[in-house]
Order: C-alpha cells, then sequence, then structure tokens
C-alpha cells in the first residue's frame, strides 16, 4: 500500500469533504483516507468521484469534438495534470488522537490526504470475546488488520445480515460461526434450511478442530456421528404456534381445550378425532387438517401416530429439546439441518427451542444466574418469514420477535439473515444493533437499512450498491464507525486456521 | 414352510443392587421369573444386554443364585448371550460375567478387532437359528463411545442374514427426557439396516422405529435398580422383557411383563408447612394408604418453612408402613429443603444425576487457572477421577494392592500416565 499523498482537501462541509486526487493516484469509492494534523489524524470515507477541471465546459466540449472528428491531431492540454483531475466527496468517519471517538471538527483546510495503512487501524483491537468478520477494506483494497466484534455485546443485541441473493451471506455467518466456535462462550441455534453450514459434502463446521466437542448436527437424515432431527410431538406446547400458524378463535380455544383435557398428548388427541366437550365437531376437523397439511401428523392405517416429515414422532426423540438447550447452555453450536421440512415445519422446530431457551434464561435471570449463562444466538434464514410485518400483523407476534424486542435482557439474540429488509419493522430493526452490509441492488432495500444504521450512512447509498461479493460494511453500536471489510471465503479461511493434527492415542478393543 | 424362531432379549437385570433384603429377595425373583418364562417359551436363546449384575465382583451369594438358575436354563439347552453393561464391565480385570463364561453358562457374543483406526465387529452365529449377532459392550462414563465412532459400519452392514446388533449405551433419539443430561450416542453410530437392535442400559421400556433403524427396543430394567425405577414402576411403568420371532425378518416382538411384587407412588409436597405440619400432614395422607404386600415409594418434597429437614420423623412413618404390611418403604427427599437450613440442592434424583449436579456446582467455587479443570471438561475429568477411584476393595485383594491399583486408575483418569512413568 502506498503511504504517498493521494490528494488534497479543497472545499466541503463536515459531512461532505471535497478531496482533489492527484495525478497518478487512483482513489476509489469506499476508499479510507487519513488526513493528519498535529494532535492525530482524521479518517475520511469516500462515497462519491467526480470530475473536476480548470477548462470550461464548452471548450471541453470543443475538444472532444476535435478529437471525435479526427481534427484534433497533435492536439494536447498543456500541463494536463493540473487542469482536469478527479474530486473526491468524502466523509470524516472517525477522529483519532489519543483514542478514537466521533470526529466533530473539519480537517485543516488544504491538508493533504493519504491511504490508509494498517498502522492507522491499531485501535481494532481483538475484543475479549472475538467474533471474526474479515479484514478492513479501502475501495477494493484488503488492509491487513483483522476486524472483529465483541461476541457477547453484539450477539446479544442482534445481527442483521442484509442482502441480494450471491453476495456472501452464508460465507459470512459461517465465518463468524467458525471464529466462535472453538471458544466454548456462546451457544448458537443456526435454523440452516439450505443445509449449508455444517459441511455434509463439503467444508464447513463440522471440519473446525473443536467440532467434535462443540458442534451438534441434526437432521432428518443425519451423517454417522450426527443426531437424527426427530422431536417427540408431546413437546409441541400451543404456545409454540404462536405467530407460526393462523389460528380464528375458535380453533385457539380448541386447542388450549385439548391441552388442557390431554397435556403433552394433546396432539395426539387431536389427530386421533377425540372428542372433547366444548369444541365443534368442525373446528376438530379443521385442527386435525392443519396438522395434517402444515406439519405432516396424521394417524395412518394402522392407527399409528406418523409424521410425513419425520420430525415428529411418538416414540422418539423425548429428549431433543432438553438435549439442544442443554448443549447452548454450554456453549455449543447447534445446527438443524431444516432443509427437508416445509416453512411452518422449520419454524416451528425452531420456535419449541426458542421458546425453551427464552424461558430458561428468563428463569436465571429471576434467579440471579443469568450472568453465569453463555450468550445464545438464534440464526435465522429468510427472516421475514417470522419478522415480516405483514405477517406479524396477519398472525401476531412469535418469539422471533419477542426476542428481537427483549431478548437481549435475557443474554438471547437473534443473527437475523435476509434479503428483503424494508419487510421488517422499524422497531424491530432498530432493535437488530449490528448490521453487517452486503452489496444490494435495489434502492428500496439500500434505503431501508441506512435509515436504520447505527452510524449515519445517508450518503453511503452507491458505496452499498457498489459492494461486490465478499465486501461489507460493519455499521454498529459497538463499533466506532462504519467498518468496510473483506470476508475471506469460508475455504480461504478455514485453511489458513489449519491447525496440525495430534497424535490420537491408540485404541485398545475389550469386547 | 419356514419355521419361525424366537430369542428372549433381556437387560439390565442389576442383580445385587437392592442391599434391603426384602426387595434383594425380589430382584432375584424377578430374574427366576424371566429365566422360567424362557424356558416355557422354549426359546431359541436368551441375549442379555448388559448389567446381568450390578457391580462387576458381587456378593457371592448373589452369583450363586444366579448362577442355579443359568444352569437350569443351560441344561435345556437355550443358550445365554451377553455383553458387558456399564455395571458389570471392568478395566483391565476380571468381571463375574467372565467367570460364569468361563463355567460355560453364558457366552459372550462381542468379538473384534481395530485395524487402521476402523473397529472391525465380527458376528456371533447362533448354530440353531443361524440369528447373525454383533455388539459393543457398555462401560462407565460413556468410554464405549470412541469404539462407535471407529465402528466400521459397512462390513456390518454388507452382512446379509437375520442381523441382531446388540448394544447397552443410550441413544440420543430414544433417550427419555428425565435423562436429558446422561451421556448418550446418536443412533447414526449403530450400522443401518440390522433387522433388530437389542439395548440396554435405559431402565424405561422403549419400543421405537426410525428410518433406516427398525426395531430399536430396550425392554427396561428387568425389577429397577435404583429410587426412580421403583418410584416409576409405582407409577405404572411395566417391567420384563421381550420375546423376538423371527424368520429371515422380524414378525413379531412381544413384551413380557415380570411382576413380583406390586408398587405404590406418592408424591407429596409439604412446601411452606412447618416441621409440625408437615409430619401431621403426611401421616394423614400415609393413613388410609392400602400397603399390605407393597413396596411403598414415597417422595416429600418442597421447602419447610421451619425447622430442619431432618426433624421430620421419617422413621415413624416407614416404621408405621412396615406395620401395617408394606415389603419395604423408601422415601426420596431430595426435593426437600428448609428455608432457615439453605444447602445445596441435589434435584437430581440418581446418584449419577446428584453426582454431576454437586461437582458442577462445586466446581464454580474453585479458582483455577488451567482449562481443563474448569467447566465442562473440569466435570468430565471430576467425573472420570471419581468413576476411577470408586470401584470397592475386590474379595481377597490386599489393601496395599487396592491402594496401588486406585493410584494406578487415578493416574490413568488424570492422563499423567507419562508423567509417573
Amino acid at each position: 500500500m502506498a503511504t504517498e499523498v493521494c490528494g488534497q482537501i479543497i472545499a466541503g462541509l463536515v459531512g461532505k469533504i471535497l478531496i482533489r486526487e492527484k495525478s497518478g493516484q487512483r482513489i476509489e469509492l469506499g476508499d479510507l483516507l487519513v488526513a493528519e494534523d498535529k494532535e492525530g489524524y482524521l479518517m475520511l470515507q469516500v462515497f462519491d468521484l467526480i470530475y473536476g477541471s480548470q477548462i470550461t465546459q464548452l471548450a471541453r466540449e470543443m475538444i472532444s469534438g476535435m478529437n471525435l472528428e479526427g481534427m484534433g491531431a497533435g492536439l494536447e492540454f498543456l500541463e494536463p495534470q493540473l487542469r482536469n483531475y478527479i474530486i473526491a466527496e468524502a466523509q470524516g468517519v472517525l477522529r483519532v488522537t489519543e483514542k478514537p471517538h466521533v470526529p466533530k471538527v473539519l480537517p485543516e483546510f488544504f491538508s493533504t490526504v493519504r491511504h490508509v495503512e494498517a498502522k492507522d487501524l491499531k485501535f481494532l483491537t481483538v475484543p475479549p470475546n472475538p467474533v471474526y468478520l474479515g479484514k478492513v477494506r479501502s475501495g477494493t483494497k484488503v488492509i491487513d488488520v483483522d476486524v472483529y466484534l465483541d461476541g457477547e455485546e453484539a450477539l446479544r443485541h442482534h445481527m442483521l445480515v442484509p442482502s441480494t441473493t450471491g453476495r456472501g451471506k452464508s460465507n459470512l455467518v459461517k465465518v463468524m460461526l467458525w471464529s466462535i466456535l472453538g471458544q466454548n462462550k456462546f451457544g448458537i441455534l443456526v435454523l440452516d434450511p439450505h443445509d449449508e453450514y455444517y459441511g455434509r459434502n463439503s467444508k464447513g463446521l463440522k471440519d473446525h478442530k473443536d467440532a467434535k466437542v462443540n458442534l451438534l448436527y441434526y437432521s432428518v437424515n443425519p451423517p454417522s456421528g450426527a443426531n437424527t432431527l426427530v422431536i417427540s410431538v408431546r413437546s409441541i406446547e400451543p404456545d409454540h404456534l404462536n405467530g407460526i400458524i393462523r389460528l380464528t378463535d375458535a380453533q385457539e380455544d380448541g386447542v388450549r381445550s385439548y391441552f388442557q383435557m390431554f397435556g403433552r398428548d394433546w396432539i395426539e388427541n387431536i389427530a386421533r378425532g377425540t372428542d372433547v366437550q366444548g369444541v365443534a365437531r368442525s373446528t376438530r376437523v379443521v385442527l386435525q387438517r392443519i396438522f395434517r397439511t402444515r406439519f405432516g401428523i396424521r394417524v395412518d392405517d394402522q392407527g399409528n401416530l406418523v409424521c410425513a416429515n419425520r420430525v415428529f414422532s411418538e416414540s422418539a426423540g423425548e429428549s431433543t429439546i432438553s438435549d439442544i438447550v442443554h448443549s447452548l447452555e454450554g456453549g455449543k453450536t447447534v445446527v438443524l439441518d431444516t432443509s427437508k421440512l416445509g416453512d411452518e415445519g422449520e419454524l416451528l422446530v425452531g420456535s419449541i427451542i426458542a421458546n425453551e431457551i427464552l424461558e430458561r434464561y428468563q428463569g436465571y435471570k429471576a434467579d440471579g444466574t443469568l450472568e453465569e449463562k453463555p450468550t445464545v444466538s438464534v440464526v435465522i434464514e429468510e427472516a421475514p418469514r417470522v419478522l415480516g410485518q405483514d405477517k406479524l400483523e396477519k398472525i401476531g407476534d412469535n418469539v422471533y420477535s419477542t426476542i428481537a424486542r427483549e431478548g437481549r435482557k435475557f443474554k438471547v439474540g437473534l443473527i437475523a439473515i435476509t434479503q428483503i429488509t424494508s419487510a421488517i419493522p422499524r422497531d424491530i430493526l432498530t432493535n437488530l444493533n449490528t448490521k453487517i452490509i452486503l452489496g444490494n441492488e435495489m434502492s428500496t432495500e439500500r434505503h431501508s437499512i441506512i435509515d436504520s444504521a447505527a452510524q449515519d450512512l445517508s450518503d453511503n447509498d452507491r458505496n452499498i450498491a457498489s459492494l461486490d461479493k465478499g465486501e461489507a460494511i460493519v455499521t454498529s453500536i459497538f463499533t466506532k464507525f462504519a467498518v468496510p471489510i473483506q470476508i475471506p471465503k469460508f475455504e480461504d479461511y478455514v485453511a489458513s486456521q489449519a491447525t496440525q493434527v495430534t497424535m490420537k492415542e491408540k485404541v485398545r478393543f475389550t469386547g | 414352510m419356514i419355521l419361525m424362531q424366537r430369542f428372549a432379549h433381556v437387560s439390565d437385570i442389576h442383580l445385587g443392587a437392592n442391599s434391603d433384603p426384602a426387595i434383594s429377595r425380589l430382584e432375584l425373583q424377578a430374574f427366576n421369573q424371566a429365566m422360567d418364562e424362557c424356558l416355557k417359551e422354549n426359546v431359541d436363546f436368551i441375549l442379555i444386554c448388559g448389567d446381568l449384575f450390578h457391580v462387576s465382583i458381587p456378593d457371592l451369594r448373589v452369583v450363586d443364585d444366579a448362577v442355579r438358575k443359568l444352569r437350569q436354563v443351560a441344561d435345556r439347552g437355550i443358550p445365554v448371550y451377553a455383553i458387558y453393561g456399564s455395571h458389570d464391565f471392568t478395566p483391565g480385570g476380571k468381571s463375574i460375567v467372565d467367570i460364569i463364561e468361563s463355567a460355560g453358562l453364558i457366552k459372550r457374543i462381542v468379538s473384534g478387532e481395530i485395524e487402521a483406526d476402523k473397529l472391525k465387529l465380527n458376528f456371533f452365529v447362533d448354530p440353531k437359528t443361524g440369528a447373525k449377532i454383533a455388539g459393543i459392550s457398555g462401560r462407565k462414563g460413556g468410554l464405549d463411545r470412541e469404539y462407535y465412532e471407529m465402528l466400521d459400519r459397512e462390513s456390518l452392514e454388507n452382512e446379509v442374514g437375520f442381523r441382531i446388533f446388540a448394544f447397552h449405551a443410550s441413544l440420543d433419539e430414544f433417550k427419555p427426557q428425565y435423562l436429558s443430561g446422561m451421556e448418550s450416542i446418536p443412533i447414526s453410530l449403530l450400522p443401518k439396516g440390522f433387522d433388530y437392535y437389542a439395548g440396554g442400559h435405559i431402565h424405561g421400556r422403549i419400543e421405537g422405529t426410525l428410518p433406516s433403524y427398525n426395531h430399536v427396543i430396550f425392554p427396561g430394567a428387568l425389577f429397577g435398580s435404583q429410587t426412580r425405577d421403583h418410584e416409576a414402576s409405582g407409577k405404572g411403568e411395566k417391567r420384563g422383557f421381550h420375546i423376538v420371532s423371527f424368520d429371515q425378518l422380524v414378525r413379531e416382538v412381544k413384551f413380557v411383563p415380570v411382576r413380583v411384587c406390586d408398587f405404590i407412588f406418592r408424591d407429596l409436597s409439604v412446601d411452606g408447612k412447618n416441621v409440625r405440619q408437615a409430619q401431621e400432614w403426611l401421616e394423614e395422607n400415609l393413613e388410609s394408604l392400602d400397603v399390605g404386600n407393597k413396596v411403598v415409594m414415597l417422595r416429600v418434597r418442597g421447602e419447610l418453612s421451619g425447622g430442619k429437614t431432618s426433624d421430620i420423623d421419617f422413621g415413624r412413618l416407614i416404621r408405621d408402613l412396615a406395620e401395617r404390611g408394606a415389603i419395604s418403604v423408601y422415601v426420596n427427599k431430595h426435593g426437600l429443603t428448609s428455608k432457615e437450613f439453605a444447602a445445596i440442592r441435589a434435584a437430581g434424583e440418581d446418584a449419577q444425576t446428584i453426582e454431576n449436579r454437586l461437582l458442577k456446582e462445586n466446581l464454580g467455587t474453585v479458582k483455577v487457572s488451567e482449562s481443563t479443570l474448569k467447566g465442562e471438561d473440569g466435570l468430565k475429568l471430576a467425573v472420570s477421577l471419581l468413576n476411577a477411584l470408586r470401584p470397592p476393595v475386590k474379595a481377597g485383594e490386599s489393601k496395599q494392592n487396592y491402594a496401588e491399583r486406585m493410584k494406578e486408575q487415578g493416574i490413568e483418569a488424570l492422563g499423567l500416565k507419562e508423567v509417573f512413568s
């Protein structure tokens, strides 16, 4: 990285400082520049580029015409580097004196600027519970400075990963989860509708050196050593359906009556068509149909309670929920492969676990032991399925929206991944205190992200639009400024983390 | 026409578990009844999936009684096959199961070798029925998990014929809710496609099926070895074993109940009462109970508003129930506390859960820098050390030899073998 001067401040105001680019230098959109003074330096970020010229517009048009029409042979500008140039529009993002703080002064008029270097970013230290995000990026240039968030804070206060498809959302989350897998400090529940986190057929979290101890993988067709995603139908309680499926008042009353009458066997009795006083036959029939069509739960010809997607079972999975919650409380990562489940099945499974963990953590808070527990975070893809405005309005609140609104008090957070940020209500977006913004070509989506960012990104619309795959901006109440980052490709990151394989002690078999 | 064949699947007999002579007699009676049923049904073989005895070297009177019955079974030409359970396995030493095998009364069917980090199990073929049995014995503290992880499943899955997989381990997918914290393995570590999975270790009856795993059966404890088992019996859990009819496939799995006495269970909350009120309330509640010829299981819980928990005269309650004809009376007071005398509560009900909880709670009070001594790692180490130092003196073992054995096991558990070698 060059250390030479790349431009000079020539005009502007606090939110828009104009910098003339030095000839031969190249200032890019998103570049981080440094203007030094006696007390320290101001870090600026470029949000737009425009042409500047000493020659009038009419003259430039004429010169261009002569060139294009073949009448300009030998026609040159006198000292062209002085007459035509590029002006960068930049915003002061951080002033660093003894420590970094939000800039409240303009840099000195006519002070020169240079590209940021690793030494300028020494304040980006490794926090106590690091979640790795990538390296600092200046424009397209990667600076050799790692960017971490403190997991204890960031996970508890929720994260949002917004971008359109193919920009590396899952890659980012995989990198983050890999970096915390060995720490044993965070319980992470991943609802994985694309079965891409564990790495069944490619590199994934399973390849982490601590995966054997700290990673659990549940799938309806697990590879050897992994767990079967099977949950006793008796684990489902009426509250778990809140916000997942829409029930009429009569159906909701019916559900409560069955639960009151049969306890944990309430669904079985609905599926079997047991009559309950106070529940109309038509309501029971509709409930039967709801459980059959939405969750695949029905009674077969032999009278057995069966579940089409194999997740809910009459005879197995009694302790699955407790085991998962126990693992999360033990600071482990639990990946649920929900790729074989329908939307509602997936959300119901997540709802059962999230409810259980939230209730337990509320209990820990009540008895004063919460601080001993690791923060638990739920990774939810396509978040508007549960956090979408229309969903919440039509079906009502669910455990995910409850977590988004008040989970941080109980050390339960969300990592919400979405393509459609605008579908999430503003009060929830505001609660997602860290946003890792990847590329997004949709203007409405960019605006809803910018409007709810922790830092002022109002001039960064173009910056966000131009983010390439793997490039992101981290805006968080826990970062001093909106940090542009380059996220490593997961496979490369894993390769860089490779550790020496220790020799296993020879095992003796005793039959 | 293909002739139907049958075998009996029994597990967790735990002979010698109960120190109360009356219960101990019932425990043996349950074993005898199960064997008599097998003789009556004339099964082709009996498969015991671990924990025939409660300890590896049990009281010789218990062994004598068991051997007599096994002799009867052997004399009728019914082979008894077995695997070790976590209780009757002893690392390095001889277990009573080995001695009974040497006497020709049972046959251990687990064999295999480790080649290139893969555990290749051999099938044992029952000469009469041709049933092929492979399996892995249980070991304390989940040490058998490593075997499952190394298992060459493919070779087992490729074998043709009627195949039984015998194991003594808790499975994640079939673990009862109350055993959630218990060490267990996922079923995916077992070979797929066997005709029958004969399980042991879980004390409740489980009959389950999952894709690629048909007939996963745990008969549960034959009589019960711990308070929770007897409480479950008092709540209506049936004890017994399974008889499986098969030709090339399993045709029927029948549960055969074994009932040697009636159990009665009462869950009594004295929450908010002082000692005097609690005593009166308990007596009043138990007054009308028909306890004649029954094992009575009482769970007394709640927080006393005044006085010590030990001030309740449970002895008087027990004597009264015994005088009214109860075979035996157990009082579970783990959930009983007092406002005045707060103590570390052990909410778990079986010894292992209580130990784990107490160790975990106490680990939090010790300040150490070494990470292996903290958290889950610390707990594992503590449990493994406790297990290593738990075995009692063997019959005829000198104090010096016992001390030496304990030292060696302790060093091994702490992973300090190299330091001391």
